[in-house]
């Protein structure tokens, strides 16, 4: 036994009436339901095998706002020949034009397509109209627009005539065109043989919704609704959120736990004075590390300006020369100006270091650290980067020791690289005596060097006028961060592929 | 850092250990002087090392490395004792040498036994010396030769280079000096030490047979030596008379652990020439003596060392005592310990030789205060804006080049900063604006899913007379959007939103940009000033960057914003 529920009764009835074949739009109006109740009850009947539902492709026309208003006063070329006919079949142009009412902009226009239509003739010396006949029948063109008005028409099921005009006024921008799927329900002989001998079930009075409506909230119908299932397992578009890059993000949770840990962030240029990179630091003007295969230096300006450090520039003269008062043998050389004076672009974060402790205000004790960008003429490998990120510092105490050091880097391996175990090994840094390495062992990674350090010289501090102790200290963050991220080639650290950084995690 | 290159039978043999191949026992026994296995040829017993300290030639050599490491291995303590005969050889030096390369120390080697894989580590060790102790040859540079074909006394002058002729070391025929500056190798790579001088550095014997072109090559029939060679004459030229005399040491050194005797030679240098001393025998062992404080060690390192554990440690390190009194130690410095300029060093073999992993570290607490930058809390927001805004942030090189930054973006080529010496052509300037960093970055992300949208904070650098570097760096935004509808009011929208969250009050204006398509791109003012630009990227900047979407973007010299606030 075939059941039929009310609306399925009325539409499949209502397709019958139509000749056996009714479009959704017309049971829209024949049935008084809306487009999606019609649509969800076509999918059902033709489930039953009552109707078949057939696609069409149409293109819907609609005027446009020009197009409405010449569908109720005319296009213009018929405002004028009118008007030329009062006048007894000739007039001037303009004469005419006044009484048609057309505004000036539109006057060549009109007469142009009176022209084309060859309903009237010009005569350009004396500027009038002669009507080529004394009825001008209305032409397709004017019959489509009237026929349409303010209302959409399927350009397919128009008369053969006026699916022609309908080009013609597209061009003039009177009206537009847009493809639509129409959709066609017929009913099937099971579906007539239904009409006649199915049970009509009682419906439950609920509709099933797809999209929840403001207007099915704000008019409480979603209560008599059904909210249809959805497959939730189906997939859905990918959405790729705005992301901090991984390597900042890293870089500011170092950041956030060194001043925790009490240390003030030291900042300078990319730029420096080969002074505070190498002189201060206790390098000689010589040493391989100022090589131009080691450090880029400036084309131009080649030298900047070491004046307002006069009184450190001539402490580290006399200490690299002869040690100073330093209580070294100094290197033994002629120091010169001209080099210290040399810009560069930093090797090493290092000379951040030098500035602060030959700043004058320098607190004792205190803690600095810095995150700085710094150059290297390197050629870019899976292991080496020619510009990268360090990050490092110095802490100043009266009364800081070598235990104080191990006691430092002990303290980094833990709070910043998560460290199980650390291992101390010499080092060697030309400005830090003694210097140490830090290995840090993590379960999983195993044992990796982290960190180097040292207790700056004597020939550094003295000349930049701190007689304390100061411990300088450098983080291999860049190690740590590949080791977190997974990655095995430094160069993914600048990476420029937008899809690793989409779909990293953030961690 | 210097890598070395040693024989490891010869090393295991040196050292009086058995390692069987175990690199990771090796590299504990290197941690004590600072070096490191880098690889190992098993096949060939071919050991590469990392060292570390690059003030540390003594170590350079495999005799060097086995003569530091034995007293940590608990073989031998203190100063290994050194001796050097009479002197057989007179060199004079020409006056004309002072502005050149004034100094020459020398040495005669007799009865040593070269094999091939000698022979090898001396020109190793030789070559490791030339180029970082002696700084490529400019400072001090080493040419040995077979003395027995060499009639004393050595004279070291300056000749005009049309003046003398030779055979160089590896070629058949006679050159005179220009000709070896322009064709020899040698010539080829060190001829700058010494073009800018008339005349040249020559080493001729008394016959006037020629040793060599000091710094550039040795003469092909005297400075050659083999296998049959056993008695040997080095010398070494320089600048500084300490580095030169360092540098014969550490070779004489090293062959007579080689069981070679060495034969002082007698410098003469003229009078009134600017020389300080007249006579000068060489070579020269002499311990330096250095006072080491017993309380600045403890100071220092933290530890409670009585002055006679310190002397044990010194020891230890391979360095000797004179005298142990109660509060300081007189230590003995033997001459390869060029290291050593000031007590912290001796320090520091104290701790090694203590064992650093033997001290407790200690993290003390100290009433600082920490605090980020002025400028990072205003910049974490403005990223976390952009964040919000569905921009990926991007982190790219500052370093790039005039061709980004000028040519594809559709400017005229501006001053900026550059470096003499870059690497690669991509990466010669510091960039004056980000937005070609952003392109450079969509331009490699043309494969990958749309809408595409990125921005990055971060630094440009821009001339400033004012200050001590001439320059000064600046944080500047750049955002970039790129789709098939990407347009200008999508950019203005998310810079508008950007610098009202912010709390800035801004217009636009009109204006004309090359990068940007006419009509279509306008000033960003804020208080009357200009602070960036925003618009339609130019299509012929897109087609420049290979680029097939529309891209709208903004660019604000963040900085100002900063200084306002």
């Amino acid at each position: 036994m075939i059941e039929l529920r009310a609306q399925e009764r009325k539409i499949l009835s209502a397709t019958q009436q139509l000749g056996g074949k009714a479009s959704v739009e017309q049971l829209i109006e024949e049935c008084n339901l809306p487009d999606a109740a019609i649509m969800r009850n076509a999918l059902t009947l033709q489930e039953k095998n009552l109707v078949t539902i057939h696609a069409q492709h149409q293109r819907l026309i609609k005027l446009t706002a020009e197009g409405e208003q010449y569908a109720q006063n005319g296009l213009p070329e018929r405002r004028l020949i009118q008007a030329v006919a009062k006048s007894g079949g000739a007039a001037e142009l303009p004469k005419a034009a006044a009484q048609a009412g057309l505004p000036s902009q539109f006057v060549q226009i009109a007469l142009g397509w009176v022209i084309r239509k060859k309903w009237a003739t010009y005569n350009s010396q004396t500027n009038t109209i002669t009507l080529a006949n004394k009825q001008i029948p209305e032409g397709s063109d004017e019959k489509l627009l009237k026929s349409l008005g303010k209302k959409q028409a399927a350009q397919e099921e128009l008369p053969p005539d006026l699916q022609l005009a309908v080009d013609m006024l597209k061009k003039r921008k009177l009206l537009t065109v847009e493809p639509k799927t129409k959709r066609i329900l017929q009913i099937t002989p099971e579906g007539k043989k239904a009409l006649k001998k199915a049970v009509t079930v009682q419906e439950a009075p609920v509709a099933t919704v797809t999209q929840l409506t403001p207007e099915l909230i704000i008019t409480g119908k979603w209560r008599e609704a059904k909210l249809q299932k959805y497959n939730i397992e189906a997939p859905v578009a990918k959405t790729w959120p705005g992301k901090k890059h991984p390597y900042l993000s890293f870089l500011d949770e170092v950041r956030a736990k060194l001043v925790q840990l009490g240390f003030k962030e030291m900042t300078g240029t990319s730029v420096e004075l080969s002074f505070f990179n190498f002189d201060a630091l206790y390098t000689p003007q010589d040493h391989p590390a100022r090589e131009a295969s080691d450090i880029y230096y400036i084309k131009d300006p080649q030298y900047g300006d070491i004046s307002r450090h006069q009184t450190a520039v001539e402490n580290v003269k006399q200490t690299h020369e002869n040690g100073w008062v330093t209580g070294s043998t100094g290197w033994g050389y002629k120091y010169s100006f001209e080099v210290a004076k040399r810009l560069i672009l930093r090797g090493h974060g290092t000379c951040l270091s030098a500035r602060t402790l030959e700043s004058g205000n320098l607190e004792i004790p205190s803690r600095h650290f810095s995150i700085a960008r710094v150059y290297r003429p390197e050629i870019t490998d899976k292991t080496h980067l020619s510009e990268f990120n360090q990050v490092e510092g110095i802490i100043v105490d009266q009364n800081l020791t070598l235990k104080d050091l191990l006691g430092v880097l002990g303290k980094f391996a833990m709070e910043i690289a998560g460290a199980d175990k650390v291992r101390f090994k010499p080092d060697y840094f030309p400005f830090t005596e003694p210097s140490v390495e830090l290995s840090a062992y993590k379960e999983g990674y195993g044992w990796v060097e982290f960190g180097g350090s040292g207790i700056f010289r004597p020939e550094v501090t003295l000349p930049l006028g701190v007689k304390a102790p100061v411990i300088a200290w450098g983080l291999g963050v860049d190690r740590l961060f590949m080791m977190r991220a997974g990655i095995d080639d430094i160069r993914m650290i600048f990476s420029q592929d937008l899809d690793w950084l989409r779909k990293k995690q953030v961690t | 850092m210097p890598t070395i290159d040693v024989d490891y039978a010869e090393l295991e043999r040196l050292l009086h250990v058995q390692l069987n191949g175990d690199m990771a026992k090796l590299d504990d026994i290197l941690a004590f002087v600072k070096a490191e296995v880098k690889a190992f040829n098993e096949k060939e017993g071919a050991l590469s090392l990392e060292m570390k300290d690059t003030n540390r030639p003594d170590l350079w050599s495999v005799e060097g490395l086995s003569r530091a490491l034995r007293g940590y291995l608990n073989q031998e303590r203190g100063i290994k004792q050194y001796s050097i005969g009479e002197s057989i050889v007179d060199v004079h030096v020409n006056a004309d040498l002072y502005g050149v390369r004034p100094f020459i120390c020398c040495t005669i080697i007799k009865d040593v036994h070269l094999s091939d894989a000698i022979i090898r580590g001396l020109m190793h060790l030789q070559d490791k010396l030339d180029k970082t102790y002696g700084r490529n040859r400019q400072k001090t540079s080493i040419g040995i030769y077979n003395f027995d074909l060499i009639k004393p006394p050595i004279e070291y002058t300056a000749v005009q280079p049309k003046k003398a002729s030779f055979i160089p070391l590896g070629f058949t025929e006679t050159m005179d000096l220009d000709e070896i500056l322009k064709r020899h190798p040698k010539g080829v790579e060190y001829g700058h030490i010494v073009k800018r001088h008339p005349r040249y550095p020559m080493l001729y014997d008394s016959e006037g047979k020629v040793l060599s072109f000091p710094p550039i090559i040795n003469s092909n029939d005297l400075g050659k030596v083999t296998e049959e060679s056993r008695n040997l004459l080095v010398e070494v030229t320089g600048t500084m008379h300490q580095t030169v005399l360092n540098t014969l040491n550490l070779v004489t050194l090293a062959l007579i652990d080689r069981g070679g005797k060495a034969y002082a030679a007698t410098v003469h240098y003229t009078e009134n020439a600017g020389y300080t001393q007249q006579t000068v025998v060489t070579p020269n062992f002499n311990n330096r003596l250095f006072k080491l404080s017993v309380e600045y060690t403890n100071r220092l390192l933290g530890l409670n060392l009585t002055a006679q554990q310190i002397s044990d440690l010194l020891l230890t390190a391979g360095l000797g005592v004179e005298r142990v009194s109660g509060d300081s130690v007189s230590v003995l410095v033997p001459c390869y310990r060029v290291d050593v300029m000031h007590q912290v060093d001796l320090i520091e073999d104290v701790a090694i030789a203590y064992g650093y992993n033997n001290i407790e570290p200690l993290w003390r607490e100290l009433p600082t205060s920490g605090r980020a930058k002025p400028d990072q809390r205003q910049i974490d927001v403005a990223r976390e804006l952009m964040v919000g805004l569905g921009y990926q942030e991007t982190l790219t090189y500052t370093l790039t080049n005039p061709q980004n930054l000028y040519d594809k973006m559709g400017g005229e080529r501006a001053k900026i900063v550059e470096v003499t010496n870059p690497q690669i052509v991509t990466m010669t300037s510091l960039r004056s604006w980000l937005l070609p960093s952003l392109m450079e970055f969509l331009s490699n992300n043309q494969s990958v899913e749309f809408p595409q949208r990125v921005f990055e904070l971060g630094k440009v650098t821009m001339f400033d007379e004012t200050k001590e570097t001439k320059t000064r760096d600046e944080e500047w935004l750049s955002a970039a959007t790129t789709h098939a509808t990407a347009g200008f009011s999508e950019a203005k929208s998310a810079l508008d939103a950007f610098l009202s969250n912010f709390g800035v009050e801004w217009q636009i204006k009109e204006t004309a940009h090359p990068s940007f398509i006419e009509g279509r791109v306008g000033s960003v003012i804020v208080d009357g000033v200009e602070v960036g630009v925003v618009g339609e990227v130019n299509p012929l900047v897109l087609e420049a960057w290979k680029l097939e979407n529309p891209v709208a973007a903004f660019e604000i010299k963040f900085q100002m914003l900063l200084n306002r606030k």
